[in-house]
């Protein structure tokens, strides 16, 4: 072996006035750790020969020690002036080695740990690579195994679960196939108008169930959100007429709370019913301003409300605990329809709220959003998204057939992705 | 035990120059079975609506069958076993039931609401039993006092118990003699052919402001992950297959108790103490995790909720070592099953306040009478904090472990004990880590167990040596 490391520790030590420990030597100049401890008394031993200035050296000390009876295995640093004192005690010594030279003399061992602390930080990832140890049990998951170990982990106490509730819920964080978010933001174009005629149909639908509350929003893909918004709005009252009730009557309850309507799920292969959707007329008209709001939705990487399918499962307006001060209500209005029907103005706003959802790993997180809600100005305090059932009335002749199909292959994907995420709003649902 | 394998030599020591062929010797790590038991200790749903009462109803339930066996084997199966509705004065007969130790200074909130007007502060306690202590037996419809040949001051309320004696005219049950459920069925441990080590740690106490024992912890790392000593240290080193810590990796002195009570705008800025040190914890492991599988007990001052059970520490406190499979978080009481030994064991909630609640002071005489009592905790839910359940009690130990710990004790204990039944049971208190800079090593071939002790030399240590030599 070429000598040039004690060239190399002896800058270290006396240019660069450091503490070379064994384990810092290892990381610094890639060797095994056996090798640093030999070169470090390599380079003691030359040094010490040389009689060049002094310096000063720890020893690791190991081995066994009976101590009132009881033996124990002892592991110490000590300085080498303590060094024979120390071993003379020992009953049987296992290990000596260099622990570290330095030029000082150390009156407490901190610094060693410091040390070694710094060398280590850098090293974190490989820091057992050059031990005498190794585990192949210890290999890192990657991000899919993680993510597979996670699913696994979670499947079997959250599926009951959502069965139970018969919630049906998404995962928090999970990422979206791109080619469904592609369809989705086409769908979005496509469908938009729909909103608009929900307004004028079916108000009654609202009165179905009074009593239920906000559909929970736990589906949070990103992607999919800003679709959400827009492309959503005609299945969804076909599919869950009750939900969107339950909207309403939330609506009427708290206005500046109310939620964006809940949008379902997966904007996919809705393209079919888009196409013969009857309202292009706005998308002219609104199209810019959409886009707009689309690149500013964007912006947020916050997961965005979603619906449940089937079911309409009592939720908390309460968050249970926020990080942020809750007042903290952003609002951002948005003309979003004017090419309507009706004659009052629907705008849509941006309302900063919070929302409670379990992630994948099954702990409670409140997570503070934008979410979009319609909202009139001439009628606050009257339901805002019953635009929803309205338009699920208008459309139930021409196409309920279709959606309903649509709805069944919804309802087993979303209840495929129960499985990812059990729902939030089962903590609340009274037993 | 650890030692002398380690001290078999076989190569030249590192006190020479570094040979340019050799590359340093690299160890397989060997790795065991292993497989969770401590489903039983997971809270599914939490409701917390519930009464406690449940606990000691589903106790006694499941305890007496036990408890009327033992009985007949020690008194005869002719004794008559009665519940307390059917006693008769002066009839001997044997009863089954719950004790329950009235104490007075055992403190109370109802006291101290009651007494609130002219409260005085009471100087903490490190005990609660005094002379005026009484000892009840309940079961599920009435209770009786005890007096006679059981040691009131050992008895701890909630223990299930079968007595022997009479009643007196007075009301009062006079006990003759009484048992206990004793140690539970065990499963023979399989004879391994070579020597492995599980090591115990328990109470790394990060995060105090004094960061004394760091150099330790960080030799405690370096010797398991094989860094430090000569070959044979660590060829033996590598045969330690699993490291276990039994929980309090914080300090206790990192819970700011003013946090509560600023106001919040004062402190909005600043961030927990936990914060840093679970960071510092989580460094720790990552260094563990990639060379040994390391299970991770959460204690009284650790992030998870605080009642018994406590539920696992989360993995995204982890961010570094929970992407290694090598990292297990589990409950705490901790059950499972290595390499066919079975461990079972506590960060030492229990014992503790075991210790307050009797005349017992040594972790290792309470470990084994909770073993003897066949029940983990069996203060709780009176004087420690327990999950209400209902249906069953997961503290009834069903099976013998192997190995019975309990962890932050503040020393090092080990025994082993024998069943009735020919059961083998190695008892250990795990010392507290940053108090005494020990951890132990159990061996599984033998269930021997030795501490390992970490040093190293302090500004302090001088001055006591120098003191020494002056005063020589």
């Amino acid at each position: 072996m070429d000598e040039l490391y004690l060239e190399n520790i002896d800058e270290f030590v006396n240019d660069h006035n450091k503490i070379v420990t064994y384990k810092w030597l290892s990381l610094t100049l890639g060797v095994h750790v056996n090798t640093a401890k030999q070169m470090l008394y390599h380079y003691l031993e030359n040094k010490r020969k040389e009689s060049s200035p002094e310096l000063h050296a720890t020893y690791l000390v190991s081995g066994k020690l009976v101590d009132k009876g009881q033996t124990c295995h002892k592991v110490s640093v000590v300085r080498e002036d303590q060094l024979e004192d120390f071993k003379s005690k020992m009953n049987l010594i296992v290990s000596v080695h260099i622990y570290s030279v330095q030029k000082a003399l150390l009156k407490d061992s901190s610094p060693l740990y410091n040390v070694d602390y710094d060398a280590l930080k850098d090293n974190l990832k490989n820091c057992s690579r050059y031990s005498a140890i190794q585990c192949s049990k210890a290999v890192p998951m990657s991000p899919v195994e993680l993510q597979q170990a996670r699913e696994t982990e979670r499947a079997p106490a959250s599926a009951p679960e959502s069965q139970k509730l018969g919630v049906s819920s998404g995962s928090s964080v999970a990422s979206k196939p791109s080619a469904k978010t592609q369809k989705g933001i086409v769908a979005m174009f496509a469908k938009q108008p729909t909103p608009k005629n929900q307004e004028s149909s079916k108000p009654e639908q609202r009165e179905e169930s009074p009593m239920l509350e906000v559909p929970p929003n736990k589906q949070a893909s990103k992607t999919n959100s800003v679709e959400n918004f827009f492309g959503k709005k005609p299945d969804k009252p076909l599919k869950e007429v009750q939900s969107s009730a339950a909207v309403g009557q939330r609506g009427q309850s708290s206005p500046p709370v109310e939620k964006q309507e809940p949008a379902a799920v997966e904007p996919q292969k809705d393209t079919k019913t888009d196409s013969r959707s009857k309202s292009k007329r706005i998308e002219a008209s609104d199209s810019e301003e959409e886009k707009m709001e689309k690149k500013k939705r964007r912006r947020i990487k916050r997961p965005e409300p979603d619906s449940s399918d089937e079911d309409v499962i009592p939720d908390s307006p309460q968050p249970l605990e926020t990080r942020e001060p809750s007042p903290l209500k952003k609002e951002a209005t948005v003309q979003l329809s004017q090419g309507n029907s009706e004659t009052k103005i629907r705008k849509r706003r941006r309302v900063l709220k919070p929302r409670v959802f379990l992630d994948e790993e099954g702990c409670m997180v409140t997570e503070k959003e934008y979410v979009s809600e319609s909202y009139s100005e001439t009628e606050d305090d009257v339901p805002a998204p019953k635009n929803a059932p309205r338009d699920a009335k208008a459309k139930l002749p021409s196409s309920s057939k279709e959606e309903v199909k649509k709805s069944q292959k919804k309802s087993s994907s979303s209840s495929h992705k129960g499985t990812k995420q059990a729902s939030i709003t089962g903590f609340f649902q009274k037993k | 035990m650890f030692s002398d394998l380690s001290a078999q030599k076989e190569g030249s020591s590192l006190l020479c120059r570094p040979d340019s062929e050799d590359q340093g010797p690299v160890f397989e790590r060997t790795s065991m079975a292993y497989s969770p038991c401590s489903e039983r200790y997971s809270v599914g749903e939490r409701s917390f609506n519930r009464q406690y009462a449940h606990i000691y109803a589903a106790r006694l339930m499941q305890m007496r069958p036990l408890l009327s066996e033992r009985a007949q084997k020690k008194w005869g199966s002719d004794v008559v076993i009665k519940k307390l509705c059917d006693l008769e004065t002066g009839v001997q007969c044997c009863i089954v039931g719950t004790l329950f130790k009235r104490m007075d200074l055992q403190p109370s909130i109802l006291r101290e609401i009651s007494e609130e007007h002219n409260l005085l502060p009471q100087p903490a306690r490190v005990k609660y039993i005094s002379d005026a202590d009484e000892l009840i037996l309940e079961d599920e419809l009435q209770r009786i006092k005890l007096e006679g040949k059981i040691n009131r001051d050992k008895c701890v309320t909630g223990s299930v118990v079968a007595i022997y004696g009479v009643e007196k005219n007075d009301g009062k049950f006079t006990v003759e003699d009484f048992c206990v459920a004793d140690l539970p069925p065990q499963t023979p441990k399989p004879a391994l052919n070579s020597d492995r080590f599980v090591l115990l740690v328990s109470g790394l106490g990060l995060g105090s402001s004094r960061a004394d024992s760091m150099l330790e912890l960080q030799l405690l790392v370096d010797m398991v992950t094989g860094q430090l000593g000569d070959k044979g240290e660590q060829r033996e080193a590598a045969t330690i297959s699993r490291v276990l810590l039994a929980g309090n990796l914080l300090s206790q002195h990192i819970q700011d108790k003013e946090a509560s009570t600023k106001a919040k705008y004062l402190t909005k800025k600043t961030q927990a103490g936990s914060v840093e040190a679970i960071r510092l914890v989580d460094e720790i492991l990552l260094q563990l995790v990639a060379s040994v599988p390391v299970d991770v007990m959460p204690g009284q001052y650790d992030p998870t909720n605080y009642i018994l059970p406590q539920q696992p520490l989360h993995k995204c406190m982890f961010p570094l070592s929970s992407i290694y499979p090598t990292l297990q978080l589990s409950s705490n009481p901790y059950e499972a099953t290595i390499e066919g030994v079975r461990f079972l064991g506590t960060s030492g909630q229990n014992v503790c306040d075991i210790q307050r609640y009797s005349s017992m002071d040594n972790h290792l005489e309470i470990l084994e009478e909770t073993l003897r009592l066949r029940h983990l905790a069996p203060t709780a839910p009176d004087t420690l904090g327990c999950y209400p359940f209902y249906l069953k009690d997961p503290f009834i130990l069903e099976e013998c472990p192997h190995v019975y710990f309990s962890g932050n004790a503040p020393a090092f204990d080990s025994k082993l004990i024998k069943g009735p039944d020919g059961q083998e049971v190695l008892l250990v208190t795990i010392p507290e880590f940053s108090s005494t800079q020990k951890a132990c090593l159990v061996n599984l071939r033998t269930l021997q167990c030795e501490p390992v002790c970490f040093s190293a030399f302090s500004a302090a240590d001088e001055d006591e040596e120098s003191g020494m030599n002056v005063s020589h």
